[in-house]
């Protein structure tokens, strides 16, 4: 079968299967992404000067290293020094911790965008330092950050696609269109529905950042 | 005020975005148009526009010894295939370029007008030959299975369950998939990713022609053979399809070749001496060729 429906018809199975794959990337990327990145925008905006530099050196190496490299360093350069890191933890670990660069920095000016004032305000009301962080600027941090966040996971999904065509050779989507492609010569057709399948991604990543928006939206 | 800098602003960004846009296409502007009219005409100008420039593309491996690989003291390509296209190009007059064809793009760049030949150690397939055309066989070679001394892979039964990699576009995929069905096949882009995942330990084995598993084991001893012959897979040479009066003169300079020692002294250098086994330029057909892989 042929033509742009034909090599849709005929390798759906397949292509279902890598989008589910990119999903599943995507989705423990994006949990590790938060965790680590919320964790370093804390060290970034800590009164030490210590965990600062910390923080900021976690943000300077990831979003420096291209991510196709970090790819080749977590899995082909640590299995060669002998760490038993499988595909699947390269390829989630590495995507989640580029992105956790990122995070963590639309955090930090979420944080700083509440005002110093507040925290000053709630300390002096006799707030720790973490009560005040927690009750008071993480909730309206948060919600100026969604729309970041919202399109750093486009970007994930995105880049996600950098995991597929890399050594790990993870099964996901661009890797099954590329597959697919190798035995029928379809290329424009094959590309045109995974270009459709990264689109679906982020165009439901776009509406749920868009619904989540406007649901902490502030009412002044 | 405020609107026409912004103006300003805007004008300026697309004038550099276009400037940028027209230095990046200018120069292969008239690549393309060019390849693109003379894919459209009559496929006989493959070999007129070869000797008009007086070149020929020819797309090998860059990273399979022995047949094409890049020296890493010299910074040149060699190998079998390359020795093979240098024979062809000073049979055609003209000279020879190589650029780096892997499995995955070969065919493209044959069809886009990128490479004029392909000597990538490419297997004759009925499949392949509906999108280009072949040369008669110049090689054959054998799938055999790769795994690590010691291990206890002997065949192709105790594939099943264990991860085994080959390359994306190779004839491997369909192989493994037929004849070793439960195995766990990872599809990478490069035969040199397979030797990097086998040594890694990501994968227990590596499935492709015999010649280019010797050429790992020249790099890593600690890898072996194993198993019996899996197929037979013969060489030829890729040229656009319907390129019949180019495909005649390959043929002529391949008979050449084989017919006045050329052949032999180009297999003892650079397969012959590691493998220690003898063999006689093939006298098989084409057609035959397709007969084994429809």
């Amino acid at each position: 079968m042929s033509g742009l429906w034909g090599v849709l018809q005929e390798h759906f199975p397949e292509l279902l299967a890598g989008f589910l794959v990119t999903i599943r990337l995507v989705a423990i990327a994006f949990v590790i992404a938060m965790v680590v990145g919320a964790v370093v925008a804390a060290l970034r905006i800590s009164p030490s000067k210590w965990l600062q530099r910390i923080g900021g050196v976690y943000v300077e190496t990831f979003r420096n290293i291209p991510l196709l490299v970090l790819l080749f360093i977590s899995f082909a350069g640590l299995r060669r020094a002998g760490v038993p890191i499988t595909p699947w933890i390269a390829g989630t670990a590495s995507l989640g911790l580029y992105t956790a660069a990122y995070v963590a920095e639309a955090l930090r000016s979420g944080a700083f965008a509440v005002g110093k004032g507040q925290i000053d305000a709630a300390l002096s009301l006799g707030l720790s330092y973490a009560s005040a962080l927690r009750r008071i600027v993480i909730p309206q941090a948060f919600r100026s950050v969604i729309p970041t966040i919202g399109s750093l996971v486009i970007a994930m999904i995105r880049n996600s696609a950098i995991v597929g065509v890399s050594l790990l050779a993870l099964p996901d989507l661009l890797k099954e269109a590329r597959i697919i492609q190798s035995r029928t010569f379809e290329t424009g057709e094959v590309f045109f529905w995974a270009a459709i399948g990264y689109l679906v991604l982020t165009l439901t990543a776009t509406v749920a950042f868009r619904f989540l928006e406007r649901r902490f939206e502030v009412r002044r | 005020m405020r609107s026409t800098d912004r103006l300003r602003q805007t004008a300026v960004a697309l004038i550099a975005l276009a400037a940028l846009v027209a230095a990046g296409c200018g120069g292969t502007a008239t690549e393309t148009t060019d390849t693109a009219a003379s894919g459209g005409e009559a496929p006989a100008a493959s070999l007129d526009r070869i000797e008009e420039k007086g070149e020929i593309v020819i797309g090998v491996k860059y990273d399979v010894p022995p047949f094409g690989f890049r020296n890493p003291d010299t910074g040149d390509v060699e190998g079998f295939d390359v020795e093979l296209g240098r024979a062809i190009a000073e049979d055609l007059g003209v000279e020879p370029r190589f650029v780096e064809a892997i499995s995955d793009n070969r065919i493209p760049f044959l069809q886009d007008g990128t490479v004029d030949l392909i000597l990538s150690t490419m297997t004759i397939t009925g499949e392949r030959d509906q999108e280009i055309d072949f040369s008669e066989p110049y090689y054959i070679a054998n799938g055999r299975i790769l795994a690590t001394k010691g291990s206890d892979i002997a065949g192709l039964d105790d594939l099943a369950g264990r991860p085994v990699c080959t390359v994306l576009g190779s004839t491997y995929a369909d192989t493994v998939e037929e004849q070793a069905p439960d195995a766990d096949l990872q599809l990478v882009d490069t035969y040199s990713e397979c030797l990097e995942l086998i040594q890694n330990g990501s994968v227990e084995a590596v499935v492709t022609d015999d010649v280019i598993l010797t050429g790992m084991i020249i790099q890593d001893d600690s890898l072996e053979l194993v198993g019996d012959d899996l197929t037979t897979e013969p060489y030829g040479a890729g040229l656009r399809d319907g390129d019949t009066e180019f495909q005649k003169r390959v043929n002529e300079a391949i008979d050449e070749y084989k017919q006045d020692g050329r052949w032999e002294a180009s297999y003892e250098e650079w397969v012959g001496q590691y493998t220690g086994i003898e063999q006689q330029p093939p006298t098989m057909t084409l057609k035959e060729a397709i007969k084994l892989a429809p």
